[in-house]
C-alpha cells in the first residue's frame, strides 16, 4: 500500500480506511482478551491515532525504515505485519518477532521495514538518525521514519537527533502524534508550544502541522516530506494533531480527563468522520461495510486461533542471542 | 611479519586506517574527530584520506552519538563511534546500556550490532567528570564487549577485531598510554577479543593489571624481583569476553591473587575477580584476595591529590610484599 507519486487516489483512501479498522477491531479484542485475563494486558492504545499513523505509512514505501510510536498496533497493520503475529507477541508465544524479549514495545520485522520501538522514549530519534545515515551513505534512495508523541519531544534526544539530522540533511522524517496528553499530564502543563512544529524552526526544516484525523492531509504532509528527503534536502517534521480516545494503558483509571470529557472523545471518534467521508465519495456504503467488518471478523477470528495453536516461547529462549558471537 | 616502534595512539590510527581501507561500511564519528584529528591527536589525517562522509565531526551530542552507531549498524554499516572522554558513557548512558546492550536481545536477534565505541579513559588533571575508568559499570552490562588495550600492539589488534565484531564493542583507550611506543606490525594484525595474556611469569603470587596499572605494576615487579620475589602478571585484555581460563590457571600456580586497578574499589572488576576466584578457585588460593583500587571518592583535578588515591607502584610492591610473605 502506497502512492507516494500522490495525490491520494481513491483505492488507497479505501485500503488506509480498512488498514484502520483491521487495526480498531483488532485492539478491541486484544483489550476483551486482556482484560479477560486471556492476554497480557501491556498494549498503550492506539484508538483515535490509527489514521495518522496508517496514512503516514502509505505515502512512504513500503520498505522506508520505521521506528514506531508509543500508541497501539495500527503501525505493523499498515506494514502488513499478519495480525496472529500480534497475537503471539502479547502471549509471549512462537510466531511472534521477538519470541518474548521485547514484546510490543519491541515488535521487530526488517524485511517489513518494521526496526522496533525504544521502551525509552526518546531512543527512537537518535537510532533514527543512525538509521537514516546509513540509507545515505549505502545511497538505498529509503526514508527513515520516526514516530513520537507531543511528549517525548520533550526528551533531549529529539534535540540532538533533529539538529544533527538537519545539519547532514539525512533522509529523516519525524512525524509527531499530537494528542495533548504524556500518560496523565497535559501538554499545558508540560511542553512550552502549542505546536510541536515549530521546533522545527530550530533546526532549519520544515515543520508542518495537520489534522491527523483527515487521511489526504496527512499523506499529502508526509508524501512531501518523504520527496524533500529523497531529494538530499534533509529531514522534516510532520506535525498529527490527534486523539488518544482511550488510557494511557489497559486500565487506566484516567482520573485525568473527567467521563464527561471521555464520552465526548468518543463521539468525535474519527473513524465515524473517515466512513462518512468515504460514503459521501461514494466509494463505501452499508453492505461494503459490512463486507469489509465481516472480512475482518473472519481474520481476526482466525489470527486468535493460529495464537492458540502456538506454543508458549521456551524458558530456555531467555538466554539467547545476547551476542551475535 | 616486520613490527617496528610506533606509539599506541598511531597504533589506533593504523587499525582504523587498515580497517577502513578494506571495508568500505566502517565509518569513523565523534566529536573533534574529523578536523582537528582528535583532541588526543589519534586520528590524523583520516578525514582527508577517507573524506566527509566516512570521517565526520558531530556536534556535542552524545546520546546521538551512540545512538547513531546503534542506529547505523542496525542497517549494515560498521560505525565506530568516538565518546570523547570516557565519563560520558554516561552521558549516553541510554544508549550505551539499553541500546548497544539490548537491542539485538530485545528484538531476538533481528540485527547484528557491529559497531565500536572508542572512549578514553584514565589519567591526570581533567577533572572527575573527565578521568574515569568506567569498565565495571561496563562489564556489568549484558550484551556490551569490552576491550583495554594496554600495548601499542593490542591497541591495533584489540581495535581491529573489535570493528570486525558482529557486535557493540566498547575501546576503553588509556589517556596515559598515547604516547607510550613499542614494537607493532606492520601489516594487518587483529587480537582475538577474549584472551589473556600473561606478561610475566613468576609463582609468588599473581597480579591482575591492565593498561596504567599494568606498567605500573610490571615496574613493581621489577623492583620485587630484586628482593627475590617473582610475581606473575596476568593483562586481561578484555572484561567481555572475560578469560577466567587464563586467570584460573596463574592462581592454580602462585595461590594468591592481588587486582590492581584503576577505579572506585566497590564492585569493580576486583570485586567480580575475587568472585570468580572463590566460585572456581578457592580450594587453588592459600592466601585471601588482595584488591588495590581507588578508595571509594571521586577522582579530583589536582594531580597531586589524583596520586594520592590512584594505587602506585610502591603501593602495589607492599601489597606484592605482604602477600608474598
Amino acid at each position: 500500500m502506497h502512492a507516494e507519486e500522490g495525490p491520494l487516489d481513491d483505492a488507497t483512501r479505501v485500503e488506509i480506511f480498512r488498514r484502520c479498522l483491521l487495526a480498531r477491531r483488532l485492539e478491541e479484542r486484544i483489550i476483551q482478551l486482556a482484560m479477560a485475563g486471556e492476554l497480557a494486558a501491556t498494549l498503550h492504545p492506539g484508538q483515535g491515532q490509527e489514521i495518522a499513523q496508517v496514512a503516514a505509512l502509505a505515502a512512504l514505501r513500503p520498505d522506508d525504515p520505521m521506528l514506531y510510536g508509543h500508541r497501539g498496533l495500527a503501525y505493523w497493520i499498515a506494514r502488513g505485519l499478519p495480525p496472529e503475529r500480534i497475537l503471539c507477541e502479547l502471549a509471549f508465544k512462537e510466531g511472534s518477532t521477538n519470541r518474548g524479549k521485547g514484546g510490543v514495545m519491541h515488535v521487530v520485522d526488517p524485511a517489513l521495514g518494521i526496526l522496533g520501538e525504544s521502551g525509552t522514549l526518546g531512543g527512537n530519534f537518535v537510532i533514527g538518525a543512525g538509521v537514516a545515515l546509513a540509507e545515505k551513505l549505502q545511497r538505498t534512495g529509503r526514508v527513515a521514519v520516526i514516530f513520537f508523541g507531543d511528549g517525548t519531544s520533550n526528551r533531549g534526544q529529539f534535540h540532538e537527533a533533529a539538529n544533527f539530522c538537519a545539519v547532514r540533511k539525512l533522509p529523516a522524517l519525524f512525524f509527531c502524534e499530537n494528542n495533548g496528553w504524556a500518560v496523565s499530564v497535559s501538554a499545558r502543563v508540560s511542553t512550552a508550544v502549542a505546536d510541536i512544529a515549530d521546533r522545527a524552526a530550530a533546526y532549519a526544516m520544515p515543520g508542518v502541522v495537520v489534522d491527523g484525523n483527515d487521511p489526504e492531509a496527512v499523506f499529502e504532509a508526509t508524501a512531501a516530506a518523504a520527496r524533500r528527503a529523497r531529494a538530499g534536502d534533509g529531514p522534516s517534521l510532520v506535525e498529527a494533531k490527534v486523539e488518544r480516545l482511550l488510557g494511557h494503558f489497559l486500565g487506566d483509571p484516567q482520573p485525568y480527563r473527567s467521563a464527561a470529557e471521555r464520552t465526548a472523545l468518543r463521539e468525535r471518534d474519527p473513524m465515524g468522520r473517515f466512513e462518512r467521508d468515504l460514503r459521501a465519495r461514494g466509494l463505501l456504503d452499508d453492505s461494503a461495510l459490512a463486507a469489509l467488518e465481516g472480512e475482518i471478523a473472519a481474520r481476526i477470528t482466525a489470527a486468535e486461533a493460529a495464537e492458540r495453536r502456538a506454543s508458549l516461547v521456551a524458558p530456555a529462549t531467555a538466554l539467547e542471542r545476547v551476542y551475535a558471537s | 611479519m616486520s613490527t617496528r616502534e610506533i606509539s599506541y595512539g598511531q597504533a589506533i590510527r593504523e587499525a582504523l586506517a587498515q580497517e577502513m581501507r578494506r571495508d568500505p561500511r566502517v565509518i569513523l564519528f565523534g566529536e573533534d574527530v574529523a578536523l582537528y584529528g582528535g583532541i588526543f591527536g589519534q586520528l590524523a589525517g583520516l578525514r582527508d584520506e577517507f573524506g566527509d562522509e566516512r570521517v565526520f565531526d558531530t556536534p556535542i551530542s552524545e546520546n546521538l552519538i551512540v545512538g547513531a552507531a546503534v542506529g547505523a549498524a542496525s542497517r549494515g554499516l560498521r560505525p565506530v563511534a568516538e565518546l570523547q572522554f570516557a565519563d560520558f558513557v554516561f552521558c549516553a548512558a541510554d544508549e550505551v546500556f539499553f541500546k548497544a546492550g539490548m537491542w539485538r536481545y530485545v528484538h531476538d536477534g533481528a540485527f547484528e550490532l557491529p559497531l565500536v565505541i572508542r572512549a578514553p579513559s584514565g589519567g591526570y588533571g581533567f577533572g572527575p567528570e573527565h578521568s574515569q575508568c568506567p569498565e565495571a559499570f561496563l562489564m556489568h552490562q549484558p550484551g556490551i564487549r569490552i576491550a583495554l588495550p594496554s600495548t601499542p600492539a593490542d591497541a591495533k589488534g584489540l581495535l581491529a577485531a573489535a570493528i570486525r565484531s558482529n557486535d557493540p564493542v566498547v575501546v576503553l583507550e588509556h589517556k596515559l598510554l598515547y604516547a607510550r611506543k613499542g614494537p607493532v606490525p606492520e601489516g594487518e594484525h587483529v587480537e582475538p577479543l577474549g584472551r589473556a595474556v600473561v606478561r610475566r611469569q613468576g609463582d609468588a603470587l599473581t597480579i591482575v593489571a591492565w593498561q596504567d596499572m599494568l606498567w605500573r605494576t610490571l615496574e613493581a615487579a621489577a623492583r620485587l624481583a630484586g628482593e627475590g620475589i617473582e610475581v606473575e602478571v596476568v593483562d586481561p585484555r578484555c572484561l567481555n569476553p572475560f578469560d577466567a581460563e587464563t586467570l584460573l590457571a596463574s592462581v592454580r600456580k602462585t595461590g594468591a591473587c592481588l587486582v590492581v586497578e584503576e577505579a572506585y574499589r566497590t564492585l569493580g572488576v576486583g570485586a567480580e575477580i575475587g568472585a570468580l576466584l572463590m566460585e572456581r578457585a578457592f580450594g587453588d588460593l592459600d592466601r585471601p584476595l588482595r584488591r588495590l583500587a581507588i578508595p571509594d571518592v571521586p577522582v579530583p583535578t589536582a594531580p597531586h591529590l589524583v596520586d594520592a588515591l590512584v594505587p602506585n607502584v610502591d603501593a602495589i610492591v607492599r601489597a606484592a610484599r605482604e602477600l608474598a610473605g
